[in-house]
């Protein structure tokens, strides 16, 4: 399966849900991240009961301060 | 999870090092990296981390992701004060020369904010009767850019039907703010009905016990940020997608105003929090009973709680707060002397500028919050001399009732 994350194509199995994808891609400080999935922010509590498809497009983003998102 | 659940665990699982149940109080200013590179990756958005409190600090991160959780949002910047969260949104929106519509009859710092401040920048605040909805559309014009509202409107105690209003927003393109401090997630959750930002004062109800000044604010994602009239944030969707506004805030409009929390009160709203459920809901009996009992009382003039069924918003209080009205009333005593004596002869109640505290609190009105404003403005805020507003606690409702029955018969004692 191919899915499209922070504007790069990956690689990943079927079926990876939103928490493996985080721990797959060695996401840092997952506790802080937020997930667009195809231009819609999930809940936290949605991670774990969403399973990707082919051509998602994910984003990871921190929202938790710093960054310069300007 | 439901509400009452999210409301003791949303956002925070435990600490991972220690296993710690409450969320830890990191009461520091600032995060030290390694190495000037790794510093820099986090200046630069490569990396994630904190930088400085004033921007965000992980104890109040747990709270804004319990406050984003209750809300059904999707995201919270948590503030100061519930004031310097609605400037920051409004600051975050506007531009001199625009305009905003507010509804008549909300707080008074609200009001000052919007006419007094905001409007030494340019900004002009058209207030419209909350009750009356088509007042909303016919107040618009090309340069108004936003709509705010609260959900009880104090003291006025006016109801708006939010999802009207909202309609109108969003027929022209703007975002409807709701302001959800008297209703609070329990009652209300404003996304539901078609709001675009909530904010809160969160040192009413959610800390609940009057230790810590606190707001917040919280993107309920119902607004298209990336179609919006508002060109810098739509800049900014481009990267930070349905986040852009919270993101336009944290990193400019928040942090250049510097209305952060302390940690200690990001803690203390934590712990509020934990208990909102029961305590809404013994506000909300208290409050009702109390309505009923001075409604009944021959020297009450009038009792304004929008949850009475002599209320012209008692249908709407089921349709939008699914029956419950809140902790907040106001009641008539003839005029500002029999107020006075009555808010002199309290023992239990506390007479202080605040609500939502577990303690009941009076106050008098006019000679205080609104005190700044001429009473033919105190008059369209629904405010009036001989008024008394009270925050019903969570105290035994007969001591309660003992405490306001004996002050009214102190307040007409002179008469005899």
């Amino acid at each position: 399966m191919k899915i499209v994350v922070n504007g790069e194509q990956v690689d990943c199995g079927d079926g990876l849900t939103v928490n493996e994808l985080l721990i797959e891609q060695k996401v840092k400080m997952p506790d802080m991240v937020s997930v667009e999935l195809n231009g819609q922010i999930l809940r936290r509590t949605e991670f774990e009961q969403t399973t990707l498809k082919d051509d998602d497009k994910v984003e990871f983003l921190y929202f938790m301060g710093g960054g310069n998102w300007n | 999870m439901k509400t009452d659940t999210l409301a003791i665990h949303g956002g925070f699982e435990g600490d991972r090092e220690s296993g710690a149940t409450a969320v830890p109080i990191h009461q520091t200013v600032s995060y030290a990296y390694k190495t000037a590179q790794e510093l820099a990756d986090v200046f630069d958005g490569r990396a994630p981390g904190y930088i400085y409190t004033r921007i965000a600090n992980p104890t109040t991160t747990a709270l804004e992701a319990r406050l984003t959780e209750l809300e059904g949002g999707i995201g919270c910047i948590a503030t100061s004060s519930g004031m310097a969260a609605i400037a920051s949104v409004v600051i975050g929106l506007v531009k001199t020369g625009d305009e905003i519509i507010a509804a008549a009859g909300i707080f008074g710092g609200t009001v000052s904010l919007f006419e007094n401040t905001l409007g030494r920048f340019g900004i002009k605040t058209n207030l419209v009767d909350a009750a009356d909805t088509a007042e909303f559309a016919k107040a618009i014009n090309d340069k108004t850019k936003l709509i705010f509202v609260e959900t009880i409107g104090n003291p006025r105690m006016d109801v708006p039907n939010i999802p009207a209003v909202a309609g109108i927003a969003n027929g022209f393109n703007m975002p409807l703010i709701v302001d959800n401090t008297l209703t609070t997630p329990f009652l209300i959750r404003p996304k539901e009905f078609g709001a675009d930002i909530v904010v809160h004062s969160t040192s009413k109800f959610i800390n609940g016990h009057g230790t810590a000044i606190g707001g917040a604010i919280i993107d309920t994602g119902n607004y298209d940020w990336a179609n919006g009239p508002f060109e810098d944030v739509k800049q900014l969707s481009k990267k930070a997608g349905q986040l852009a506004f919270l993101a336009h805030l944290r990193n400019l409009i928040y942090r250049d105003l510097g209305g952060c929390p302390a940690p200690m009160n990001s803690f203390l709203m934590l712990q509020g929090l934990e208990t909102l459920s029961g305590r809404m809901t013994k506000h909300c009996e208290n409050a009702e009973k109390l309505a009923q009992y001075l409604q009944n009382h021959p020297k009450v003039c009038w009792v304004n709680y929008p949850g009475l069924e002599s209320s012209k918003f008692h249908s709407r209080i089921a349709e939008l707060f699914g029956g419950r009205a809140g902790g907040l009333l106001t009641f008539g005593l003839d005029d500002k002397d029999k107020a006075f004596r009555f808010i002199d002869s309290v023992k239990l109640a506390k007479n202080l500028v605040n609500l939502g505290d577990a303690k009941t609190l009076v106050i008098h009105p006019s000679s205080t919050i609104f005190h700044e404003f001429s009473l033919e403005q105190q008059k369209q805020m629904g405010v009036t001399k001989d008024m008394v507003r009270v925050s019903v606690g969570i105290e035994d409702f007969e001591d309660i009732k003992s405490d306001v029955e004996q002050a009214i018969e102190k307040a007409f004692e002179v008469e005899k």
